[in-house]
């Protein structure tokens, strides 16, 4: 049986191929904006060219939830990627947690505000199609990246995944969803966004199966 | 000259340097072999080696994780864990759906499968006694043992697993031993 191991370390040494060794988590964060960035900033412009959609209200409340919205899927994709390379520790699970603190309480400041005008949770299913054009991508794009990596905890990783793309996507959403209704935004995408979270984490082994992914010429 | 530090090692190995991957290979596999045992001294060998060759795959198939400007050991033990924490997870996947059954030596080659035989005496006992065996049992041991069917042909002609073959020709070999003892 010893033979048998010297006799696969001959085959995978055999036809050895050069790899490029994995970015810094940071570095594929950064490439990761910087294919979705322009992608946003596109879909944004043209669904308020076809839609005649109202501009959001760009007031301080506006820029804080949005640049905690941003810096949770920055910080959870930052987390998401050190998750897929063995032996990193498991610090980065805190990366994410406090813009998504910050993001929760911005929103839930303002709608403390607002329950003065009365509660409303009913929500407007048309801004389900802005969703899916601005979030999709994000989650597509992390899931092709991030099983270049080898995630070893694929529960996490697929959670922290979830959260960065529906951080990012949220942080697009709001800019053509223009109805500042903090509750409602808790309820439909904050809830939307855990619920997310939680079913890909659950299937992260079915996504994330880091040895099916990897082919061994041996 | 061939660097001798396992991080130095792999990053030749992820340049494409055979010989380094090798030499990297040869030095840890002892070390998996030792961590392995020790984190699961109730495998057999074989056992434990099926798992050093578990990590020595999963190591090829995601070198390109690996960081040079890191330790080298510290990201070994990740995939480590990793592989017996899977086997063992695998291991408990298999046994609740896998039932096992004592090997039974069904053919004629093997001794234990012969040795009742010689005590049969007459064969006209042998048959009166195959006779009063279950159907299946029956049919197990005229296909097998007095037809000289291999168990797949006994299996189609039957419509009965392998499995099943295998069992009631050994139920039957059990029956027809306790039969001519008590005689």
């Amino acid at each position: 049986m010893t033979r048998r191991t010297d006799n696969l370390i001959d085959a995978l040494s055999r036809d050895l191929k050069a790899v490029t060794p994995l970015p810094r988590p940071w570095i594929r964060t950064l490439r990761w904006l910087g294919i979705l960035i322009p992608y946003c900033a596109i879909a944004v412009m043209l669904l308020h060219f076809i839609g005649k959609l109202p501009s959001p209200v760009v007031d301080s409340q506006f820029l804080m939830e949005q640049s905690f919205a941003i810096l949770t899927g920055i910080t959870a994709a930052m987390a998401a990627f050190a998750s897929t390379i063995p032996g990193q520790g498991r610090s980065y699970l805190a990366w994410p947690l406090i813009p998504l603190l910050g993001w929760l309480a911005t929103l839930g400041e303002a709608c403390f505000r607002n329950t003065s005008g009365g509660i409303s949770f009913q929500h407007n299913l048309l801004c389900l199609p802005f969703i899916i054009i601005l979030g999709t991508p994000p989650a597509i794009i992390l899931w092709m990246m991030l099983r270049r990596g080898a995630p070893l905890t694929p529960s996490w990783t697929a959670a922290l995944g979830a959260l960065a793309a529906a951080g990012f996507g949220n942080f697009c959403v709001r800019f053509v969803h223009a109805e500042d209704v903090s509750l409602m935004l808790i309820v439909w995408h904050i809830g939307g966004i855990f619920l997310l979270t939680a079913t890909t984490s659950a299937f992260g082994r079915f996504l994330l199966n880091w040895r099916a992914t990897k082919k061994v010429s041996a | 000259m061939i660097p001798t530090t396992p991080e130095a090692l792999m990053q030749r190995a992820q340049e494409g340097d055979t010989a380094a991957y090798v030499q990297l290979l040869n030095e840890i596999t002892p070390i998996l072999r030792r961590v392995i045992r020790r984190q699961r001294a109730f495998l057999s060998s074989e056992d434990i080696e099926d798992l050093v060759q578990e990590v020595l795959l999963s190591v090829h198939a995601v070198r390109a994780t690996y960081d040079s400007n890191r330790p080298f050991m510290p990201w070994l033990f990740a995939i480590t864990r990793n592989r017996l924490v899977d086997g063992v997870r695998r291991y408990s996947r298999q046994g609740a759906r896998e039932i096992s059954f004592e090997e039974t030596a069904v053919t004629f080659a093997a001794i234990a499968a012969n040795t009742i035989e010689e005590d049969f005496g007459e064969r006209r006992d042998l048959h009166r006694a195959i006779e009063n065996l279950p159907q299946a049992q029956r049919d197990a041991i005229e296909m097998l043992k007095l037809k000289d069917m291999s168990l797949k042909e006994a299996s189609k002609a039957s419509g009965m697993t392998t499995g099943a073959l295998k069992v009631a020709t050994h139920r039957a070999m059990s029956s027809l031993r306790k039969m001519f003892k008590n005689r």
